[in-house]
């Protein structure tokens, strides 16, 4: 009996496999990919797989922007880019400081993490809490995710990644502090969540003036695909307008309430442009916009 | 007599039906006996209009708006959320308020929210609404309590008066840490009482307010007392009294 119990035992143990992410890596350029992550808020069906990463093939080694809300997911990229390739992932660039970009940075035991001074300051402060929170979302998901925090801040316009030059915007709006890496070898922009494609804008940590700016000055350059944060990569600059054309009707629909008195109920009853209510999640974004942005005015 | 007997019979099953909770919870008695003892209630959806978050992100601060014109001459009104460590949120006395009101809560976990609105007949309408949140809101101390410039802040506050036909619509908020006192460490320390009177002194309104109100409240009643001028006093805990007021 105590074997039959012991067998059982082992059998749940060895079967409560890590949750099954299905990644794809989506081909953008010869040595360049990125993984599409789903239009959807975390949950546990999808394992909080809803933020784009995407990776660089150089002669030497792997360059990895971003790394999703999980070790599973982190550990999964893995493998998906050893299907590709037998070159290790020693460079890891974190975007910005929220969960869905940073969480799977410790399934890279031997990758050096860059980013810039506020993300590192951010991730160090908070990443707990952000796993906590994660974990009340995703639970088991979210087993043996643990904080591994930037080893090397960026601070310059260029740097060579074992002699591949990539080029840093350091911008904000989004977050206070986020990062825009353009690849000048194949005219690629990795825009970061200043950038979302057709899908409704994400303003919990937003500046909305200084998100415009920062999408005026990603406007002028002359990239053939940007990938965003979040939505499909895409060729031309429509997104982008768009983006803008969110972001300034926030703006007015914020200003038009608090100038009428309006609470944020009769707020979110006012018209919305088309085209906006067209984004994927914008009824759960635009409530949960309107709702934070009230509360620091 | 069978006749009256059946008939009572009937009144008595009538009136349970009308009675049905549209949002049971295991608390909701034990809150409305506390609340209202055993005066007469009906549960009343069509006549309050709660509307709350389709899901409420962040536990600290959950607006909610409760909306009761329908019930004429409405004396009295009281929020309370079920499932809240701190249940009651407010308790308007509504001689020359409307039985309207928004405000911002803190949420401890899902729970239904409702409102309780008095009508001139002694009885009381019960609206409900359900708050979908992962909630914490309540156990988390306040921030702003942790600001060093607390002192300097406290108590520093606006108020804006809109005019819409007949009705003032009167929005203010407040800095204030409006702490629980749940936090192990953190006395509770929170805005009890707020007045809302007219530049003539005359009195419009006496409210009770409670910590399951979010940090640094913002509040909107609407009346239709006509007047240039509105001052709020609002007293704490602590025996501190702010006033704002609406004149330039």
């Amino acid at each position: 009996m105590r074997v039959f119990i012991l067998i059982i035992a082992f059998i749940a143990v060895t079967s409560a496999k890590d949750f099954d992410y299905n990644l794809k890596a989506i081909q953008l350029a010869k040595n360049s990919y990125y993984i599409y992550g789903k239009e959807e808020y975390f949950s546990i069906q999808n394992g909080g797989d809803i933020a784009n990463v995407s990776f660089i093939e150089t002669n030497k080694s792997v360059i990895l922007i971003d790394t999703g809300s999980s070790f599973a997911y982190g550990n999964q990229v893995k493998r998906l880019i050893e299907e590709k390739t037998k070159k290790p992932v020693k460079h890891i660039i974190n975007t910005h400081h929220h969960s869905d970009h940073f969480l799977g940075n410790n399934a890279f035991k031997n990758a050096t993490i860059y980013s810039d001074k506020f993300t590192a300051k951010e991730i160090k402060k908070n990443g707990e809490l952000y796993i906590k929170n994660l974990v009340a979302l995703l639970g088991e998901t979210m087993k043996g995710t643990k904080i591994k925090n930037v080893d090397i801040i960026l601070q310059n316009d260029n740097k060579d990644f074992d002699g591949y030059k990539l080029h840093f915007f350091y911008l904000k709006g989004h977050t206070k502090s986020d990062l825009v890496i353009y690849d000048k070898n194949t005219n690629i922009l990795y825009a970061s969540d200043l950038v979302f494609n057709n899908r409704a804008l994400a303003t919990i940590d937003a500046n909305l003036k200084e998100w415009v700016n920062s999408l005026n000055l990603l406007k002028k350059i002359d990239y053939d695909i940007c990938v965003p944060g979040h939505g499909k990569a895409f060729k031309d600059k429509t997104p982008l307008d768009l983006d803008i054309k969110y972001l300034n009707f926030l703006k007015t629909t914020l200003e038009y309430g608090n100038k009428n008195g309006l609470n944020v109920f009769e707020i979110l009853d006012l018209k919305v442009p088309k085209e906006i209510k067209n984004f994927s999640m914008f009824e759960e974004e635009y409530e949960r916009s309107i709702i934070n942005l009230s509360n620091k005015q | 007599m069978l006749r009256v007997l059946l008939l009572i019979i009937f009144l008595f099953a009538s009136i349970n039906l009308y009675a049905k909770n549209p949002i049971s919870s295991p608390n909701f008695d034990d809150i409305r006996k506390e609340i209202i003892a055993d005066e007469k209630y009906v549960f009343d959806d069509k006549n309050i209009l709660i509307k709350v978050p389709k899901f409420a992100d962040n536990p600290l601060q959950v607006p909610i708006f409760v909306d009761a014109k329908k019930i004429k001459n409405a004396k009295r009104l009281i929020l309370f959320a079920d499932f809240n460590p701190i249940t009651k949120i407010i308790d308007m006395d509504l001689e020359k308020l409307l039985p309207i009101v928004s405000l911002n809560i803190k949420v401890a976990q899902e729970t239904p929210i409702r409102a309780l609105v008095l009508d001139k007949n002694g009885l009381w309408h019960i609206g409900s609404e359900n708050i979908k949140s992962f909630g914490g809101g309540c156990s988390v101390g306040s921030l702003s309590s942790l600001n060093e410039e607390l002192k300097k802040l406290l108590g520093k506050g606006k108020i804006s008066v809109y005019k819409n036909n007949t009705t003032f619509k009167i929005k203010s908020s407040i800095f204030h840490p409006m702490e629980t006192g749940l936090v192990f460490g953190n006395e509770e320390f929170y805005i009890n009482k707020i007045r809302i009177k007219t530049d003539k002194n005359i009195v419009l309104s006496t409210i009770k307010t409670y910590s399951s109100i979010s940090e640094n409240p913002r509040f909107t009643f609407e009346t239709k007392e006509e007047t240039k001028n509105f001052i709020l006093e609002l007293h704490d805990t602590s025996g501190n009294e702010f006033l704002l007021s609406s004149k330039k």
